[in-house]
């Protein structure tokens, strides 16, 4: 069965979600519309490569259509997506060599405000982060995930992930330093 | 808590987050998925192809065999000459009832072996 896209369009999510779950790819596709640019940061905070990030965010709800009968919770669709988004990410990695990306920017360039983006900057930085701490700093920052949430999620101890957080900010801070001082000179 | 961030970062965070809202990307996502569905429908056809192959192939020797098999297990083990005895050992004096002996054995020698 057909809908508007109108009135897809004014459909609270888990109506979506269990019209897609009946194979509505409409309403999977207004899905997709509400909750792409979350999920293509996310790829892009993770990896630091634009079409990298969109080729992974595509996978993601590729994989989502497939198994989102198994999604037993409508209202969980967020947490969900955004495991599949991790595994994805990880999975990637495991395939990729895991050492790739760290560190690989070493010139001494700090970030201009003036002529780059702030999307650009930040991911530079965030390049020069080992790819756990990297993680742990995406989903703490980006996502606002709890140091105990980011444990859970990566099945890494509570303090492996205070320490990778704590190094990750202090790294950044650095990188960072003339958007953080134009930000204290504004105050 | 151990939730504490830098208040600089977190806005540099929500600064970075860009807001797209193409269609492009979710017309690729759902071309994904019908390439995915035709290819499964090809692997499918594929497969059933492969299974009605085989079926004309091996109905003959299939059912040869099951006639073979048919013919051989009531045989009996033992020749018994009284007409009541044969009939009451009938079940368990069949090639059938060894094998079907053998095949308990077997089981719970392996049970015996892994458990």
């Amino acid at each position: 069965m057909r809908y508007s896209a109108d009135l897809l369009a004014k459909s609270p999510e888990s109506v979506l979600v269990s019209l897609s779950q009946n194979g509505n790819r409409d309403a999977f596709a207004e899905l997709m519309s509400r909750r792409q640019a979350w999920i293509r940061n996310l790829m892009r905070r993770c990896s630091g490569d634009p079409v990298l990030a969109d080729d992974l965010a595509q996978q993601v709800f590729t994989q989502a259509w497939r198994s989102i009968r198994q999604l037993h919770d409508a209202d969980r669709l967020g947490p969900w997506l955004k495991r599949m988004a991790i595994n994805m990410w990880l999975q990637h990695r495991r395939k990729n060599d895991p050492l790739r990306g760290a560190n690989e920017h070493d010139d001494a360039d700090s970030p201009r405000e003036d002529t780059t983006s702030v999307a650009l900057d930040l991911d530079h930085a965030l390049a020069t982060l080992s790819p756990d701490v990297r993680l742990c700093i995406v989903l703490s920052y980006h996502e606002r995930m709890t140091h105990r949430e980011i444990a859970a999620f990566t099945r890494q101890p509570l303090g492996t992930i205070k320490s990778h957080i704590r190094r990750g900010t202090r790294k950044l801070q650095e990188e960072l330093a003339a958007y953080v001082e134009s930000e204290k000179e504004l105050k | 808590m151990t939730t504490a961030r830098d208040p600089n970062l977190q806005k540099l965070f929500a600064q970075a987050a860009q807001d797209f809202q193409d269609d492009a990307f979710a017309a690729d996502v759902l071309r994904q998925i019908d390439r995915e569905r035709h290819r499964m429908l090809l692997v499918w056809f594929a497969l059933i192809v492969v299974a009605l192959m085989c079926l004309a192939f091996l109905a003959s020797p299939v059912l040869a065999a099951l006639g073979m098999a048919t013919k051989a297990l009531p045989v009996p083990l033992l020749e018994i000459e009284t007409e009541w005895l044969r009939l009451l050992l009938s079940p368990i004096n069949s090639v059938a009832a060894a094998i079907a002996v053998a095949a308990l054995g077997l089981r719970k020698f392996v049970r015996r072996i892994f458990r």
